[in-house]
């Protein structure tokens, strides 16, 4: 009995999966989004505050939908969004939709080998040549840990 | 008058873990196969099927994007409607198709992926499930389950009476083995 119980539950759950636009956590501020471009501008001054960015989303985490990547207004830019694992879980199916969050500003240090690192792994991915020796300064990678999103269409 | 009181509640109890047994199987079942999954994330997506296509392909990146979406697209004999467009950097190019698909250029190495990602039928639920994404109504049903399990493991020590008791000698080392495990990883 328990078991077509189950079985029922999921199909139910499956539904609202596919049910568009998206709504997690809290409701996003629609009507204070900054442009990602302007925050990347200066981010060490929004560190700790609460922004609301919107931007089609590049990328998703694959295996536990635990971030998502929207494209910045400018060009080869863009901005993480992300929570901890099972907070919110993105959809891969939502590469290409347009998204609005609100949340945090935080920075994460890099040291200067994880700098190397990071900027090597970008040199590879875009096929060019890269000398760890050219970089001389820890750099930080800023993300949103949001508090709502909305995925719209 | 005493031996009436053990059986009573040695049958109790017997009852009492068949039917809480009889009860778990559903959620057993579908914690075991998300947990196997869920550990074996980095080999194999539990969520969803991804399909990759490479293809070398010819494009100047100098062209206006129009045109280098319709080369990409038809390079791939791609019909369907590109829904978003991103160059992630001088060298990649992103389309984005409904349902998720993925087309992704890279000038440099003149060579262009295609990826299809398919959700697969009951996994990412027993997954979701797994990992409390329902949140506060399933709290209140796993708290249940796990529950149970506690029953289930405690009342298998008074299961079996005789030579093969829980606690007896033949079978007691495979508690005293099942408690070492975990144990053992805490220290080590």
């Amino acid at each position: 009995m328990k078991l077509p119980l189950l079985f029922i539950t999921l199909f139910i759950t499956s539904a609202n999966l596919v049910a568009k636009p998206l709504h997690f956590g809290e409701t996003v501020k629609e009507e204070q989004v900054t442009p990602i471009s302007k925050l990347l501008e200066t981010p060490e001054n929004h560190v700790g505050k609460k922004v609301t960015v919107s931007g089609t989303i590049v990328g998703v985490c694959q295996k536990r939908g635990c971030w998502v990547d929207l494209a910045s207004d400018k060009r080869f830019q863009k901005l993480r969004l992300k929570v901890r694992d099972g907070d919110m879980v993105f959809p891969l199916h939502t590469k290409g939709r347009k998204a609005i969050a609100t949340g945090t500003m935080n920075a994460i240090p890099l040291s200067l080998p994880q700098t190397k690192h990071y900027l090597a792994s970008l040199a590879k991915r875009d096929g060019e040549k890269f000398d760890p020796e050219s970089v001389t300064e820890p750099m930080s990678i800023y993300q949103v840990v949001p508090v709502g999103v909305k995925i719209l269409d | 008058m005493i031996k009436f009181k053990r059986n009573f509640w040695f049958k109790l109890n017997r009852s009492l873990h068949r039917d809480v047994g009889y009860f778990s199987i559903g959620l057993t079942i579908v914690f075991a196969i998300s947990g196997l999954a869920l550990n074996h994330i980095r080999d194999f997506n539990p969520n969803y099927q991804v399909t990759r296509i490479e293809k070398p392909v010819q494009i100047d990146v100098e062209l206006k994007d129009e045109l280098i979406i319709k080369n990409l697209l038809k390079n791939f004999d791609l019909k369907r409607a590109v829904k978003a467009s991103y160059w992630e950097s001088k060298h990649v190019f992103k389309l984005f198709f409904d349902e998720g698909h993925t087309l992704t250029f890279h000038s440099g190495q003149q060579k262009a992926l295609f990826e299809m990602i398919e959700a697969r039928p009951i996994l990412p639920h027993f997954n979701r499930l797994h990992l409390n994404e329902a949140k506060h109504g399933w709290i209140v049903f796993s708290d249940i389950y796990a529950i149970c399990l506690l029953y289930l493991a405690i009342s298998a020590l008074f299961m079996v009476r005789g030579k093969h008791r829980a606690l007896g000698r033949r079978r007691g080392w495979l508690i005293a083995l099942g408690a070492l495990v975990p144990t053992l990883y805490i220290f080590i």
